[in-house]
């Protein structure tokens, strides 16, 4: 058993690319850290951040972890992985070690993958950005790392809500930024003293850093940088008897197509707010997905479409670019500042799928 | 003699039993395991020592059972670089955390930080000394329930779920009821429910959306960013901070499941500021509110003037920064970002003018 062990170890040694060997004693994955045990000590295994000298020591801080005994091991298993490319300290009775895990040469770096309003003229009440990532963000500070500027390169101040609690889809992959509604909408204090964020008739750019890390915290390699143009604010609610539907054919999976009269829709509000049904009322399983600059949803079913009618059910919080949704307008007045009800209502637009002729 | 004897025993007996009972009645759906916290975004304490967890990214909150911990002096407590103390625990930079909260325990004054680092690993710390120690979330007694969108499509596939997020901003526990405040990505709405506790499998929690048209002809309902359960003129109110700078009062009977109300504004705090935290304390009869801002100091507004303020702001404040309604005062505590009370007293992180963050208390001198 003894040499089974070794011999997994040895394999360990030289198969894993990800370990690192920094001692003939020592193996480091950002997971753990194994080292034989001594047999002249009965010190803890403490590991510091950074290269930490033998005076130092004393007064620094160790790293929070779990250190288990094993036969002829001590395993420590830190509660946050070591990172790469950072420097690290082990202590082990008189040992010293330092190690580092370098950057693997095929590290697949973050990215931006896409950017919801993705269409180049935005009115200018616009109210939300979602930015897909290529892998889970850093969730902490993340606005630090995106900016706006205007044609002259200055960058806007007092753009984004700043929420402390980002609002990150469970992936970690989409985020949701808010343009500063005080400032988007008419007749708050913001928006009379500081004016709309963006102005009609000029150009800015949306700068995403390549400072912005990974979960892993490594950095993009370059800047990700979206232009735009404003044009006048959106002051009209979403009309639904505009809309016009694409019907597909009958036995088959194809598109069923909702074109929302050439205007742009948010991103998730319309993704959430849009659903499939059948003549009874079931919901049809399928897929969702926002093309042509998100002026057209497209909805590819699970199975087969039959002949019979259909309901386009539609959550009446849908919300356009500018935050207005088919009951109301983002900063419409209030007619009525009493007890009003909270139930958002349902709008259905319904076709039929006729046999093929 | 005999019977008074008999009489104050029954009743040191009749009160110990009801301690126990209350006890049990509230962690009696408490298991020991994993609760599976993937996210700290808000936590507070409710009776007990059974803290509270608002976790966004699992959309639940949890119920832990904190009682254990024994009754500490942390009134000299003093803490400095709290961000690379931390970071260096977590053996990584201070740019790759993110402190989410502090609270403290009422009943015995322990003090706790929540911290989330990039890695999307949630860490609880606790106070220890001048020192932290973390806190395993792996093995706890705790209850849990879910806060999925009540409003929201009930879609039967995954398509677009990603999407659909509610971010906690602040929780609050009051009289068997978990308040919370949050943003939805979903619409434009401020919603603020009560869920019961003890939770239960057949869930009965309102949701609300509160209108404060404290801007003239404009109506808002932009994101509570922090709340306060308390009494105003003896009855139960919530006293909301918004992003965008209003004080709101409400009275906690209005919260009923499905509608949702105008709050009364009572205070402008200046605009281009958000308010971060907000804390009630008490000295004898005499009760204040202390209110921690991103862009203004820490502000202490009297209970008497909120309760004799019985107006609302209905009209814009025309002067650029300026506050209006209820006063207040500021008090010397700039850069407060993290803020509860402790005895008669505050504690606060707070980012000094050289970059130093710091866990200190406050003086209750203020409140004297």
């Amino acid at each position: 058993m003894k040499n089974h062990n070794s011999i997994l170890l040895i394999l360990l040694f030289f198969t894993l690319e990800v370990f690192t060997q920094t001692s003939p004693k020592l193996i480091v994955t950002r997971d753990h850290l194994i080292i034989k045990k001594s047999r002249i000590t009965t010190d803890k295994l403490i590991v510091y951040r950074g290269e930490i000298s033998n005076t130092a020591i004393p007064s620094s801080t160790h790293i929070l972890g779990k250190v288990v005994e094993e036969k002829e091991t001590i395993r420590f298993s830190p509660v946050i992985p070591f990172g790469w490319n950072q420097k690290y300290t082990l202590v082990y009775g008189a040992i010293i070690e330092y190690f580092e895990i370098t950057l693997p040469e095929k590290y697949e770096y973050l990215s931006v993958k896409a950017v919801y309003p993705s269409i180049k003229n935005l009115p200018s009440n616009l109210l939300k950005w979602y930015f897909r990532f290529s892998k889970p963000i850093n969730e902490s500070n993340v606005y630090d790392h995106i900016r706006f500027t205007d044609e002259t390169g200055d960058t806007l101040t007092r753009v984004i809500l700043p929420l402390n609690n980002i609002l990150i889809s469970d992936n970690g992959l989409l985020l949701t930024v808010w343009i500063e509604p005080g400032r988007q909408k008419r007749g708050l204090i913001p928006n009379q003293q500081l004016g709309t964020v963006f102005e009609e008739g000029k150009e800015y750019s949306l700068i995403i850093s390549k400072s912005l890390k990974d979960q892993e915290g490594i950095p993009m390699l370059e800047d990700y940088i979206h232009q735009f143009k404003v044009v006048k604010a959106d002051r009209k609610q979403p009309n639904i008897d505009s809309w016009k539907i694409h019907i597909p054919t009958v036995g088959t999976t194809s598109n069923l197509m909702i074109h929302f009269n050439e205007e742009s829709m948010d991103y998730g509000s319309t993704l959430n707010s849009i659903m499939i049904k059948d003549s009874e009322k079931n919901e049809i399983t399928g897929n969702l997905k926002l093309i042509n600059n998100e002026t057209t949803l497209v909805f590819t079913p699970s199975h087969p479409w039959k002949k019979g009618n259909y309901h386009i059910s539609i959550d009446a919080g849908l919300e356009d670019l500018a935050g207005n949704n088919l009951n109301r307008l983002f900063d419409s007045e209030i007619k009525n500042t009493e007890t009003t009800n909270l139930n958002f209502t349902m709008r259905t637009l319904s076709f039929s799928i006729k046999e093929t002729p | 003699m005999k019977t008074l004897i008999t009489l104050v025993l029954s009743l040191i007996l009749s009160f110990t039993a009801s301690l126990v009972k209350a006890d049990s009645s509230l962690k009696v759906n408490f298991v020991i395991g994993d609760p599976g916290i993937t996210s700290i975004n808000s936590m507070t304490f409710g009776p007990e020592g059974i803290l509270f967890i608002g976790d966004s990214k699992s959309a639940q909150i949890i119920a832990i059972d904190l009682s254990e911990h024994p009754k500490v002096d942390n009134s000299k407590v003093n803490i400095d670089l709290l961000d690379k103390l931390i970071a260096d625990m977590l053996g990584t930079a201070t740019d790759q955390i993110q402190i989410t909260d502090m609270v403290v325990n009422p009943e015995n004054n322990n003090i706790y930080i929540s911290v989330n680092h990039s890695s999307g690993t949630p860490v609880l710390l606790r106070v220890d000394g001048n020192n932290l120690k973390q806190i395993s979330l792996a093995v706890v007694s705790h209850s849990k329930t879910s806060i999925t969108d009540p409003i929201a499509i009930d879609a039967k596939d995954k398509r677009g779920r990603e999407l659909r997020k509610w971010a906690v901003a602040d929780i609050k526990y009051d009289s068997g009821k978990v308040l919370l405040s949050g943003l939805s990505n979903k619409e434009f709405a401020s919603t603020f429910r009560a869920i019961d506790f003890p939770f239960t499998d057949k869930q009965n929690y309102g949701s609300l959306e509160i209108y404060h048209a404290a801007h003239g002809q404009y109506e808002t309902h932009a994101p509570i960013k922090t709340f306060l359960a308390t009494k105003i003129k003896g009855n139960p109110h919530i006293v909301a901070g918004y992003t965008c700078t209003p004080l709101v009062v409400l009275p906690m009977d209005k919260i009923k499941p499905g509608e949702h109300h105008k709050g009364r504004t009572v205070a402008e705090l200046g605009s281009g500021n958000s308010p971060l935290d907000m804390i009630e304390i008490k000295n004898g009869e005499k009760r204040y509110l202390l209110i921690a801002n991103t862009n203004r100091p820490l502000m202490k507004m009297d209970f008497t003037d909120l309760e004799a303020y019985e107006d609302a702001i209905t009209t814009p404040v025309t002067k650029k920064g300026a506050a209006a309604g209820v006063a207040y005062v500021n008090l010397p505590y700039v850069n407060v970002l993290q803020l509860d009370k402790m005895g008669d007293a505050f504690l606060m992180i707070k980012r000094e003018a050289t970059g130093n963050l710091l866990l200190r208390t406050g003086n209750s001198w203020w409140f004297k």
